[in-house]
């Protein structure tokens, strides 16, 4: 118990020392490099599960892929976000110009993977005109479930403070989820339907780039980045 | 002659030596009187000196400190220069100039207002001569004319006279505000300094207040004073007389009332969370000693005063000790804060069956805690018995049965007398519950079946199936492997000689040569069940355990015969039997055997715990433990252990760990070993200390005779027996089985945060009693206890007293409901709008899709739920039960119902549910729900 106890508190430092560390400055970035590259699928990807519809069918339809993993032509694997961890300073964290948008279409949420600056207004739409519920998994941000019925086209969440992931799920139509990404330095991406990514304007430095998967776990890459280059970073995910 | 000489010789002798020898002697005693008069007999003088310094110090500390903040505070800098430079305006420069001038032109005309002035009083009093000289005239009949005619002039003289004097009173009234505007700047910026050097004054009167003389550079502060509070009629003397207490341990620890010494050592610290308890229990009301014990009165010595001396019976409680008197005034420790250990070591004391033997005052009706054993013969294999009687912890170390130490030989008489007189009994339950049919422990798939519904519908919310797992336990102690020197007795009755650590333990087996100290379950571990019972047995006992034991707090789990088979199934490959030598087994039958075991069955009062056949009038063998607490170290036998330190505590400590330490060749002891971890024991020894003599007077209790805390204590005890918190966390504590369900708490069973304001009392009792399903998504089941009526309503009554709900009675009239009010509701659950239906079933129809994604079933709701706690949670579900699945649909409510009133919008909803299923023919005057009392009545609308 008391180790328990000794644990937690350690853990509670930690995160807190964590947090101080991270702390990030916006400065302007001049001579800024990128890092891109692509995400692929080691060894045979796994055809992608099935889910079977039961309700709400003329809408949500009879049966759905799984959004769990998707691997395109050439392996590339979708909705992998990309962050360089431990990025101390670099441009200034802007507000988007558009709020990110968040929409719930055919009993699935799009994107699967929405990663936006903390303090954003996520603008959450139901296209679908049925009932479906925003039910948030949080930690460091209120967790929240919110009804949104055919009525409501729009509601909007503000989520203050960086968290990464948030479990987005759909209590009324149970295969539903996403996930979000709050982010408190502007160094991040999600890779696209080829499992291509690509941040810019890093400042000249090493960094450790981090790539999550939600069903194919986390790892990290150290990158080089030079003025006004282009870092190349491809790596491997695949199932633990 | 001689004796005149002898005159003369005294006279002509010195004394002085000896008189400056008295003399030094007398001072010398007189310094040593006052001394030891003031200082040495009087420690808290010292103590009380030594806090007001530290006191003083500090209050200058913070002074400084404060001076210090502001002097670099640039807010007050900036004031302070701007004073300065104000104040310099007023004497010279421009401002100076304009104000000098202003305040020549004021003397100049106060000189001239004095005159005016002077010259009106004049007329005035010229006037009152002339309208006397008028009275007079018409008395005397004398002409009025002249006399009237000075009056009028007169009158225009004070006229013009005031008018003069008017003017130059405003003349002068605007010069001294042109003066007071210019001095202006500097007031506001000295209003502005005092106000941000506030703390500052503060804590410098602060200071100064404490210094009652001064003697030029030395500073006198308060002369250290006995303090005591007087508790009146606290105590009673030898005659019964109400008699009041006195404390003075004020008067060393001083600061005991005043934050910020926090971090002193004793005595000057602060009191532990101080701002709760001593704001609960304000010292000049409760003194020290009715929590603390020590001898309050006292000042003598430390030792005195916390009564760490001979034949005093209350020493000082220390550690986890000072709960030890919560409970004199609150009945419900297990309900209120800083009370864990206090509570814990009642509830370890009730479910270990202490009360079977010792008799306690307050605790004389507890039932038996052990198993029935009327039918044990059909329960149990024979040679398990024997192996169990003569050391349970071998078996299983974290059962609550105690290892009474017996010898095999005497271990098989007591299940040669058990096996016998329980032998009809049990004839005649096997004759009505025979072999059941479709269990096959070798069949892979019926075992994994079994396995899996164990792991599905609740088993481990109470029971653990592997050796050295735990279910939730009775302790909160961490297993400890112990080295028992072996002794020539060989007994048990050794000393343990250290602590092994606890790793050194893997399996239920301790080492050879140790002891595993476990905390007990509430519950048995299953791990080596088919070694210890039957297959008839266990599916019997699975389909319904009250068919074999009228009193047993297992329940059942409502478990279709396919079921439990499977679980018969998969329980069978838990262990195998192990039978005895065949001459073991023959000494079971026969009659001398059965006679030695009833008498140690009497010996040993094996019945405090058990029902067993012919001995339903055995009384307690133990000694009475309700004053156990105000033993003297007099009282207590040590027998041949010279070694053990002589205190209560050690004593006590020693005792519960090794019972029969104290007996000696003659003193024979009997008490069983529990094999319980230490802080166990501590936890036991706080309940034990809480066992005094002493009764509180009522004035001084915390709500006497009440009974929300009476149904608080006793739904408590009831939950601890039916474990109803291996599943279910109530107001935040418990719900063991979660842990299985971190991954999606949904599925675990529900958490019960104010159910008693939640639902309605009626329903309440009604599920209790034959509990439904409520959440078609688990699949956990709630079992049915077949809790008998009294028992129901004392759950139903602690819970109403949670959530102190004082008037659960609800009445609505459900034929007042508008049908426009129906009509919206409706509308507001349709599709279209907040599709209620989409996961809710109502009445037996079923929502689209799985099972998992359902929720409750609505058309329950008039007769589950509290129509109050319908409005609360659809308000905002969220903040009634956090990560609930029901999302909020308000504040966002539709604008076209009800004009977008919301709370309007929210009560048409409410009053819906409350007939939701009810046609509309019976909708009059529904009593929903009626609870003890029926004081309130509320309609829905």
């Amino acid at each position: 118990m008391h180790r328990v106890m000794l644990g937690a508190v350690a853990l509670l430092a930690a995160s807190v020392l964590a947090a101080q560390v991270s702390a990030y400055e916006g400065v302007d970035v001049a001579n800024g490099g990128s890092v891109s590259g692509e995400v692929k699928y080691q060894g045979d990807p796994p055809a992608p599960a099935k889910i079977a519809v039961t309700k709400d069918n003329e809408v949500c339809g009879k049966e759905k892929e799984s959004p769990d993993l998707i691997v395109g032509a050439d392996k590339g694997i979708a909705n992998v976000v990309v962050r360089i961890s431990n990025i101390q300073k670099g441009k200034k964290l802007a507000p988007a110009a558009t709020p990110p948008v968040f929409d719930q279409k055919g009993c699935e949420y799009s994107p699967h993977v929405l990663a936006f600056p903390a303090g954003s207004t996520v603008q959450i739409l139901n296209s679908d005109g049925i009932l479906h519920n925003v039910h948030t998994t949080s930690t460091a941000n209120p967790s929240f479930n919110q009804a949104q019925p055919k009525f409501k086209k729009t509601i909007e969440a503000k989520i203050e403070k960086p968290e990464m992931p948030i479990k987005v799920q759909c209590d009324a139509h149970g295969w539903m989820h996403a996930w979000w990404v709050s982010e408190d330095h502007p160094y991040y991406a999600v890779t696209d339907a080829k499992g291509a990514f690509k941040i810019a304007d890093v400042p000249p430095g090493d960094y450790e780039l981090e790539f999550w998967h939600e069903t194919l776990g986390k790892q990290t890459q150290k990158v080089s980045v030079k003025a006004k280059e282009d870092a190349k970073v491809n790596v491997q995910m695949t199932k633990k | 002659m001689a004796r005149r000489d002898n005159e003369i010789d005294e006279e002509k002798k010195s004394r002085s030596v000896l008189f400056l020898l008295s003399a030094i002697a007398l001072l010398v005693t007189g310094i040593w009187a006052v001394w030891n008069d003031n200082i040495s007999r009087r420690p808290w003088k010292l103590f009380q000196y030594e806090f007001r310094n530290l006191e003083y110090e500090r209050a200058q500390g913070a002074l400084a400190a404060e001076q210090a903040r502001l002097e670099a505070d640039p807010q007050y800098q900036d004031l302070q220069k701007q004073l300065v430079a104000a104040r310099q305006s007023l004497t010279e420069g421009e401002t100076a100039r304009q104000i000098a001038d202003r305040q020549a032109q004021l003397a100049a005309l106060e000189k001239r207002l004095a005159v005016v002035d002077l010259d009106l009083r004049f007329v005035k009093s010229e006037l009152e001569e002339a309208w006397y000289q008028l009275d007079h005239a018409r008395e005397f009949n004398q002409p009025e004319e002249p006399r009237r005619a000075r009056i009028d002039k007169l009158e225009a003289h004070r006229v013009e006279t005031k008018k003069a004097y008017d003017d130059l009173t405003h003349q002068k009234e605007q010069l001294e505000n042109e003066v007071k505007e210019l001095q202006a700047g500097v007031k506001t910026l000295e209003d502005k300094v005092v106000e941000v050097a506030a703390e500052r004054t503060k804590l410098e009167q602060k200071v100064e207040g404490m210094v009652v003389l001064h003697l030029g550079p030395i500073k006198m502060l308060q002369v250290p004073r006995i303090e005591q509070t007087v508790i009146e009629e606290y105590d009673r003397n030898a005659y019964k007389q109400p008699v009041a207490r006195v404390d003075r341990c004020v008067s060393c620890h001083t600061g005991i009332d005043k934050p910020g010494f926090e971090d002193q050592p004793n005595p000057f610290r602060t009191h532990p969370d101080r701002e709760h308890l001593l704001a609960m229990h304000p010292p000049d009301k409760f003194g020290c000693t009715p929590c603390h014990d020590g001898q309050g009165a006292s000042v003598n010595s430390v030792a005195q005063a916390h009564g760490d001396v001979p034949f005093w019976e209350f020493p000082l409680l220390r550690g986890e000790k000072v709960q030890a008197r919560c409970n004199k005034c609150h009945m419900d420790v297990a309900d209120i804060s800083h009370t864990d250990h206090i509570a814990a070591g009642q509830k370890l004391f009730e479910n270990l069956g202490c009360t079977g033997c010792h008799l306690v005052e307050g605790l004389e009706d507890l039932p038996k805690v052990g198993p029935y054993l009327r039918r044990i013969g059909a329960k149990v294999d024979p040679s398990w018995l024997t192996r169990w009687v003569t050391n349970p912890h071998q078996f299983r170390p974290s059962t609550k049965m105690p290892n009474f130490l017996f010898t095999p030989e005497q271990g098989t008489a007591v299940a040669a007398y058990l096996l016998k007189a329980s032998a009809k009994e049990s004839e005649e339950w096997l004759a009505q519950y025979p072999e059941p049919t479709g269990v096959d422990p070798k069949s892979a798939a019926l075992v994994a079946r079994g396995r899996e519904i164990t792991e599905q519908i609740g088993c481990k919310g109470c029971h653990a199936f592997a050796p050295g797992e735990h279910g939730p336990r009775l302790g909160a102690g961490t297993d400890e492997v112990v080295n028992v020197a072996t002794t020539s007795a060989g007994d048990g009755a050794a000393p343990y000689d250290g602590v092994v650590p606890a790793a050194a333990h893997e399996g239920a087996q301790p080492p050879e040569g140790t002891q595993l100290r476990s905390s007990k379950d509430i519950a048995p571990n299953l791990a080596s069940v088919a070694e210890k019972t039957n297959r008839r047995w266990i599916f019997h006992w699975l389909k319904n355990p009250r068919h074999f034991s009228p009193v047993s707090r297992m329940p059942s789990l409502r478990l279709a015969d396919e079921e439990a088979a499977a679980v018969t199934s998969y329980l069978l490959t838990l262990g195998a039997p192990k039978p005895e030598p065949a001459e073991r087994l023959a000494a079971l039958g026969r009659p001398e055997t059965i006679a030695d075991g009833e008498k140690l069955v009497r010996k040993y009062g094996c019945a405090g715990c058990h029902d067993i056949p012919g001995m339903e009038n055995e009384s307690r063998i133990g000694v009475e433990l309700s004053t156990f607490g105000g033993k003297t170290v007099e009282e207590l036998f040590f027998g041949d252990r010279y070694d053990i330190p002589r205190t209560w505590d050690d004593w006590t400590l020693n005792k519960i760990r090794t019972p029969r330490t104290y007996a000696t060749e003659r003193i024979e002891q009997v008490m069983p070993q529990f094999d319980l971890p230490d802080d166990d024991i501590k936890e036991l020894k706080v309940f034990l200390t809480s066992r005094s003599e002493h009764v509180v007077p009522v004035k001084y209790r915390y709500k006497p005779n009440d009974a929300v805390q009476k149904q608080i204590v006793d739904g408590e005890r009831l939950i601890t027996k039916y474990n109803c918190t291996g599943c279910h966390q109530i107001e935040g504590k418990g719900g063991f089985i979660r842990a299985f369900y971190q991954d999606n708490l949904t599925l675990a069973p529900p958490a019960f945060f104010g159910e008693g304001a939640k639902v309605q009392p009626d329903w309440l009792f009604g599920f209790l009693k034959s509990p439904v399903s409520i959440r078609p998504w688990l699949k956990l089941r709630m079992p049915t206890f077949n809790l008998s009526d009294e028992d129901a309503k004392t759950l139903v009554d602690y819970f109403t007293a949670r959530a102190r709900n004082e008037a659960p009675f609800v009445y609505v009239d459900t034929g007042a409901i508008a049908p426009e009010t129906i009509a919206a509701a409706k509308q507001l659950m349709s599709p279209d709008y907040f599709n209620c239906f989409s996961c809710h079933v109502q009445g037996d129809k079923n929502p689209e899709g799985p099972p998992e994604g359902w929720a409750p079933n609505l058309a329950m709701a008039k007769h589950r739920l509290n129509p109050d706690w319908i409005v609360q949670w659809i308000h905002d579900p969220q903040k009634l039960s956090p990560g609930t699945k029901m999302p909020s649909f308000y504040p966002g409510g539709p604008d076209d119902i009800f004009g977008g009133d919301e709370e309007k919008q929210i009560r048409a909803i409410r009053d819906y549910l409350m007939v939701l299923g009810t046609p509309a023919a019976d909708r009059v005057g529904t009593q929903v729900a009626q609870g003890a009392g029926g004081a309130k009545a509320q309609t829905a609308h």
